[in-house]
């Protein structure tokens, strides 16, 4: 991991387009603004981490679970 | 003069089902992966029941292991409105709401025996363009293991 120490107002500029800046630091917490191209999608980690897991999961599923599936609406 | 269309089947090595034939129009291209699977880019859209338009597995092309059960949404969840973050709109090309698809992953709880759905992070098509990804619904509220209840 690349370590580096920001003051308020500094930023961080990763690969070509994408620059990240220190806005506020107010006790502990950190205010970041993101400059990114619009197709580069940005997210907070831990729910990014949330939705790996749930992936996970989810991929566990085993053929016999269609059987689980709520029957179908009578029409 | 008859024209005769035909139809490019592939054929796909499972786990679950063996081998499988499906329409070439119905394998999706997802060019980062999903979560947790980035190397899994290409998968096919097979129906779970017969036709019933709701339950679709999702079965990859590159893993025969890997496979997820998947929901439209709104027969169990009217209410669900997910707002594409635009980057993922532009990453899509999708111009028009009525040219995406929306899949929610269905994780089966084995111990409880229910199912729930990823309202946190749908899978998103273009069925112009047939690819797809996940998209990361941060801002919101919605969860990420909603209970399916029987449809009314």
């Amino acid at each position: 991991m690349l370590v580096l120490t920001r003051r308020a107002n500094q930023s961080i500029v990763v690969g070509r387009d994408v620059v990240i800046t220190v806005l506020e630091i107010r006790g502990d917490q950190v205010r970041l603004g993101i400059n990114a191209p619009r197709e580069v999608a940005v997210h907070r980690e831990e729910v990014f981490a949330e939705i790996q897991r749930e992936n996970r999961n989810a991929a566990a599923v085993s053929a016999d679970a269609a059987a689980l599936l709520p029957a179908p609406r009578k029409r | 003069m008859t024209l005769l269309a035909t139809v490019s089947r592939v054929r796909i090595e499972t786990k679950r089902f063996g081998e499988l034939e499906v329409d070439e129009a119905r394998v999706l291209r997802f060019d980062d992966g999903l979560p947790g699977f980035p190397d899994d880019r290409r998968f096919a859209l097979v129906d779970a029941r017969d036709g019933d338009d709701v339950f679709y597995w999702l079965q990859s092309l590159d893993d025969p292991a890997v496979a997820f059960l998947a929901a439209v949404p709104w027969l169990f969840f009217p209410d669900y409105e997910p707002e594409l973050p635009e980057a993922d709109q532009a990453l899509l090309g999708l111009e028009r709401a009525a040219d995406a698809l929306v899949l929610c992953l269905l994780t089966v709880h084995r111990d409880q025996q229910t199912i729930t759905a990823n309202l946190l992070g749908p899978v998103i098509v273009n069925q112009q363009t047939r690819h797809g990804r996940q998209v990361v619904l941060a801002e919101s509220r919605w969860p990420v293991q909603a209970p399916l209840a029987a449809a009314a």
